[in-house]
């Protein structure tokens, strides 16, 4: 109970400040917030096109919330050690770069070519996170800094090839991947309805338990958690802090190259050159929302997910504008770190 | 109008209930030299933090040049024409030393009439003229991060002369230099003071406080024990007025056999930023205390950090006769350590009970299968802990570090590390902060222990500890040890004689 009171409340104080703005341009908040859910497929709408109904919306809505919540679970595993892993979106898009280019252009079938994909982005996301850890631990570089430079350096670097090798003429982005090392499955016609079914979701699922085992009931989770929170006891209780901090990195680089593969061979099925995903930087608001931990992120990802999917929806209906959602976002963020900071000072009391 | 400067009334200050300052009276005249001495949290610098306004006294009054003063901030302090040299220089790296000092009372110079901009020329030109008048030599237009450690204390001092001080105090300023540079810091004492500045020497260095003093106050334990003229008192005397006069209560010690030798330690050096560690050497037996007495950062934790393998050190440690010296942290985790700050190292405060008291065993087999965590067994570990050791917990073994007394956590840091069986446990200021039941409690179990055949190394700052515990002293002064004795052929006396280096 103690643990999910600060996301509580921030939320509630989110929504309340969400109704206020909402009500301070002249529209009805309560029908914005049904959109919201209408529009994430939990309530259904007044009308649906052909093919689609509230089912298909969900399937659409899990397929978005996918990437989010390995993203979150990057943050918190290097938040556990004391690190701002602020390159998640670098990491993901390096994840999803490679595994395009070696597989999703490749002619293998699916059998073969999901499995890889995924095996694909997490080596490369964990290759990106843990160079992050070794310059820290080697030369003592700020991760923030070093992961804020990689950012910049993934983002021109891929954006040079898919320019120059992968463009789509037409679309401007990289070429589609073929179908079968996508992610996630497109309109499946099952029962008259045309149903995307993300299987990275599964994967999440499993995904979120793992981590919550390993931070939990793991020596490697006890070390990570010992690191962080304190390096000097650490050193003393004769762990490696340096390597502790690179295996961290690595773990993290691993869950957001697995948001990286999600997200361009399945939610997407192309690179936009030169841009990075927002998703990454989400992530760490969702992470802190989710009071750092494994089941609570994905708990803040589902809600976070709702209000960024949702929007669209809501702006074509009630015509609120969809940058309501970011300002709510925005305002959880900032209730969840002063809550956090009103618990560090409760507790050094 | 009285003769004296500075005069402070019946100052007392107290921080959580411990009194650091007990009703002090002290008067200064102008144009001396005055030194203030003591050990370690014996109340010096809490004293001139308050002259300085960084603390304000709960009682008392100061008077500066027979006016009573209210010092509520450093800069009021400035104001009186009072400056401080901090142990820990407040300087922007990237100026020039010019730039340092005149920072906050710029000359300014206006271009076309118009353009107010600091004129560094006549900045320069005036840092000169002050360096050349007290002798501090300086290049006004170096950059602070390209100069030595005494070139940074000597732009301090001028920063206070640049202010027009007429007060300056010293916070033990000779701490970081090497002996050449303290005689030269001397000479520009004594030159400050011919000018006619009033100086202020906070320092338990009683040689400097020889050479350059003209009266000096000896605190103990926030009281002030004396006011003498320097030129009326010998070194061994102050050493005397500095080390307790408190009546110790006798604790049970009885006399039991040395067993083997368990730890051999030979010419262990330490080197961090400079040689901590010089050539170190001694033994400790089965059943033996053996304490390091000395001034805080002579080097002993750094002998107890380089025996737990946390320093890197070159020479032998043996350990059973066993070479240990090159094995990491973790092959050496055998050895009971209470660390000296129990925050920073002993204890992770945000974990609870449990999660540290296998702080550095979690790995073991009984607490860890397959890279799996036996949370229940850390549980039933720490309960253990509580109720041999009597742990006053909120919560039992769940409860947060950080919501307990200094005294509990110490416990559970010393019930982890002497659960263990070990041969030998190195204590660094176990009683640190704490209450004197909390320490009748430690030092009962680390009689026990001993009673036990456990080796122990002791190393504490407070000499009543050491003198009422050790089985053998060691004292060390500036990383060398000055002498090793059965603790029976040595005076407390004797003892804080060689721990200011001063013994005959």
């Amino acid at each position: 109970m103690k643990k999910i009171k600060i996301p509580l409340i921030s939320l509630g104080l989110s929504l309340i400040t969400g109704i206020i703005v909402i009500l301070l341009i002249g529209k009805n908040p309560l029908t914005a917030y049904q959109n919201l859910l209408q529009g994430s497929g939990l309530l259904p709408k007044p009308s649906y096109a052909g093919y689609k109904n509230m089912f298909t919306d969900f399937m659409v809505f899990l397929n978005t919330l996918t990437p989010m919540v390995f993203a979150a679970l990057s943050v918190v595993v290097a938040f556990k050690a004391g690190l701002f892993n602020i390159g998640v979106s670098s990491q993901m898009l390096f994840a999803g770069f490679i595994a395009t280019i070696t597989i999703g252009y490749s002619p293998l079938n699916g059998f073969i070519a999901k499995p890889l994909v995924i095996i694909i982005g997490i080596m490369a996301g964990a290759l990106l996170g843990a160079l992050i850890g070794f310059l820290k631990y080697k030369f003592n570089i700020n991760e923030v800094v070093s992961s804020i430079m990689l950012n910049y350096i993934v983002q021109y670097t891929t954006s040079f090839f898919i320019n120059t090798k992968y463009i789509d003429v037409v679309s401007r982005q990289s070429k589609n991947i073929s179908p079968d090392a996508s992610l996630t499955l497109k309109n499946i016609e099952i029962a008259g309805l045309k149903i995307d079914i993300p299987l990275g979701f599964v994967v999440a699922i499993i995904v979120v338990i793992i981590i919550k085992i390993i931070i939990n009931n793991t020596k490697f989770g006890y070390e990570i958690e010992a690191v962080g929170k304190n390096k000097e006891a650490s050193t003393y209780a004769g762990i490696n802090v340096g390597i502790t901090l690179v295996k961290a990195m690595l773990l993290s680089g691993a869950l957001a190259g697995l948001a990286g593969v999600t997200y361009y061979l399945g939610l997407n099925l192309s690179i936009q050159p030169r841009t990075l995903p927002t998703i990454g930087f989400d992530a760490i608001a969702v992470a802190l929302f989710g009071n750092l931990s494994a089941i609570g992120s994905f708990i803040a990802s589902f809600i976070i997910t709702i209000i960024t999917k949702g929007s669209a929806y809501m702006s074509s209906i009630s015509k609120v504008p969809a940058e309501i959602a970011s300002i709510i976002i925005a305002l959880i963020l900032v209730f969840s770190a002063c809550g956090a900071y009103i618990k560090l000072k409760k507790g050094a009391k | 109008m009285s003769d004296y400067i500075i005069e402070m009334k019946n100052i007392t200050k107290k921080f959580k209930g411990i009194v650091a300052n007990e009703n002090i009276n002290l008067s200064i005249k102008k144009g001396e030299i005055f030194a203030i001495l003591g050990e370690n949290g014996a109340g010096k610098s809490t004293l001139m933090s308050m002259l300085f306004g960084m603390n304000k006294p709960d009682e008392g009054e100061i008077y500066i040049n027979g006016q009573p003063r209210d010092i509520k901030s450093p800069n009021d302090a400035y104001k009186l024409n009072i400056g401080m040299v901090h142990q820990h220089f407040k300087l922007v790296s990237e100026y020039t030393i010019t730039e340092n000092i005149v920072l906050g009372n710029e000359p300014m110079k206006k271009k076309f009439g118009l353009f107010p901009h600091v004129d560094l020329k006549e900045a320069n030109q005036k840092v000169k003229e002050l360096s050349q008048k007290y002798g501090l030599q300086v290049n006004p237009t170096d950059i602070i991060k390209n100069t030595t450690v005494s070139t940074m204390q000597r732009v301090e001092i001028l920063k206070m002369l640049y202010k027009e001080a007429e007060i300056l105090i010293f916070d033990e300023p000779t701490a970081v230099l090497t002996p050449q540079e303290i005689e030269l810091l001397l000479e520009v004492i004594v030159n400050l003071k011919k000018s006619g500045k009033t100086i202020i020497l906070i320092t338990h260095k009683l040689d400097e406080v020889k050479k350059v003093a003209n009266r000096c106050a000896i605190l103990n334990k926030g009281k002030l024990i004396d006011i003498q003229e320097v030129a009326n008192i010998s070194t061994q005397d102050m050493a005397r007025l500095m080390v307790a006069k408190e009546m110790s209560f006798n604790i049970y010690k009885p006399t039991i056999e040395l067993g083997d030798i368990i730890l051999d330690i030979n010419n262990l050096c330490v080197k961090t930023n400079i040689d901590v560690v010089k050539n170190v050497s001694f033994k400790i037996h089965a059943g033996e205390i053996f304490s390091i007495a000395g001034v805080s950062g002579n080097g002993q934790v750094e002998i107890a950090d380089a025996i737990c393998g946390i320093l890197p050190c070159k020479g032998s440690i043996k350990f059973n006769n066993i070479e240990i010296s090159s094995l990491s942290v973790r092959e050496r985790v055998n050895i009971g350590y209470i660390p000296e700050d129990r925050h920073k190292h002993g204890l992770i405060l945000d974990f609870d009970i449990s999660r540290n008291a296998v702080l550095r065993d979690y790995y073991k087999p009984q607490f860890c299968k397959d890279n799996i965590i036996l949370k229940n067994e850390f549980v039933k570990f720490a309960d253990s802990l509580i109720s041999k050791y009597d742990i006053r917990c909120a919560n039992g073994a769940k409860t947060n570090m950080r919501s307990m007394s200094g005294g509990n956590q110490q416990k559970v840091i010393i019930a982890r590390e002497t659960s263990r069986i070990s041969k030998l446990v190195i204590f660094v200021q176990p009683t640190r902060g704490l209450d004197i039941g909390a320490r009748q409690n430690i030092h009962n179990e680390i009689l026990r222990l001993r009673a036990m055949g456990t080796a122990i190394l002791l190393i504490s700052l407070e000499l009543d500890e050491i003198m009422q515990l050790s089985d053998t002293i060691g004292v060390i002064y500036n990383g060398e040890i000055q002498t090793i004795k059965e603790a029976s052929q040595l005076s407390k006396e004797d003892v804080g004689e060689f721990m200011m280096g001063v013994h005959a």
